[in-house]
């Protein structure tokens, strides 16, 4: 990162490619499958974006943690900001293990949430069922389905901020 | 966009950058608060009897109690930009620095003895005036801290915001206690808290929707 910051752009090639199975671990590890990618990308940009910010002297692991984090973060919150949208029939995929399985993090601190919360986020975010399904699947209305989804991202978003991490 | 064009972009738009530095971020805050300090003494002058005040107890408590507020607020902040930071325990001590001050405050009341009429003490009025006051100097922080806080990495929005917000406030707190006559902990508690929250709160909301990367 040092070299990258004096402007050595293939060492930040190969700190970039070096970076990405680590984040592909990290966000799969506490994001569905489907929004890894994303937020690999994102932090790749951030990295980026805020490069000056590394201090050479410290340790580079802890500042990128950070970064991945924040991101995390961001990715919840973005996912509470939109959790009343109708998620489009195509993201229903027969995949339900892998989606909750790669998700083991997110779910361990879903169990701090309300299981009407709970349910919702695991039954829409995570296994991909539309408002409606999880609405009749859970006995909740679709607007209640709705609230409970946005309710229970935005309180697993500020557990991670204040200090939970999923692992 | 595939994540190894993403890289190849970003290789390609590699620019060589100056690693943010601690102590030169805090040595340009503290010149150019020095120099508002300077040019509100200077332009607005100190409150008339600020040589016999010295001797006062209140005069220090309003005094210390703001400039450590900033100092602790502005650590905070500095700290908070760097994203393998956590910004908590800070914000914790300048909590606990509030809490101390304001019960000094009240020590300082119970001491003074003689009690005027409650709306008299508190003069609201006047104490309107140094809200506005300490509002309107703490704005030079609000905005080289926003800078600031742009330029770096904030990790935890809420929490720089907040300190960010503290520093500020405690700073135009800070520089007008020079200024403000009044020396009642009462008065001070009640007007120089309400000039806090008035600039920090604001600060809490906004300053996250300024510095989101």
């Amino acid at each position: 990162m040092a070299a990258a910051q004096a402007g050595d752009g293939p060492a930040y090639r190969r700190l970039l490619a070096a970076l990405r199975p680590w984040l592909q671990r990290y966000f799969a590890r506490r994001l569905p499958p489907s929004a890894v990618d994303d937020a690999i990308q994102e932090t790749m940009l951030a990295i980026h974006s805020k490069r000056h910010t590394y201090d050479p002297v410290r340790p580079f692991g802890p500042w990128l943690a950070g970064i991945a984090r924040f991101k995390w973060v961001d990715r919840l919150r973005a996912a509470s900001r939109t959790a009343a949208d109708e998620l489009p029939e195509h993201l229903a995929t027969g995949d339900h293990e892998s989606a909750v399985t790669s998700a083991l993090a997110l779910r361990q601190l879903m169990a701090t949430l309300k299981a009407p919360q709970a349910d919702a986020i695991r039954l829409v975010k995570l296994e991909g069922l539309s408002i409606e399904e999880a609405a009749v699947f859970t006995g909740q209305s679709p607007s209640l389905v709705k609230v409970n989804i946005h309710r229970g991202l935005a309180k697993l978003a500020k557990l991670v901020e204040d200090g939970a991490d999923g692992d | 966009m595939a994540t190894e064009t993403l890289i190849e972009s970003l290789v390609a738009d590699l620019r060589p950058v100056k690693p943010r530095n601690r102590s030169t971020e805090t040595l340009i805050l503290a010149g150019l608060g020095a120099l508002q300090l300077l040019l509100f003494v200077v332009i607005y002058g100190v409150r008339a009897d600020f040589m016999p005040a010295m001797h006062s107890s209140a005069l220090w408590w309003k005094v210390i109690s703001m400039g450590v507020i900033a100092l602790l607020g502005v650590a905070a902040v500095l700290r908070s930009l760097d994203p393998a930071n956590a910004i908590r325990t800070n914000l914790g001590r300048i909590a606990a620095v509030a809490a101390i001050a304001l019960a000094a405050g009240w020590l300082i009341d119970a001491g003074a003895g003689g009690r005027e009429a409650l709306l008299a003490r508190l003069n609201w009025h006047h104490g309107l005036q140094c809200v506005w006051m300490v509002f309107i100097l703490s704005q030079p922080a609000v905005i080289g801290l926003t800078l600031l806080a742009r330029h770096g990495a904030p990790t935890d929005l809420p929490r720089t915001a907040l300190a960010a917000g503290l520093a500020a406030a405690g700073w135009g707190g800070f520089v007008f206690a020079f200024a403000c006559p009044f020396d009642d902990p009462l008065y001070v508690a009640v007007w120089y808290t309400v000039a806090v929250i008035a600039v920090a709160a604001p600060m809490r909301w906004l300053l996250p929707k300024l510095t989101r990367w």
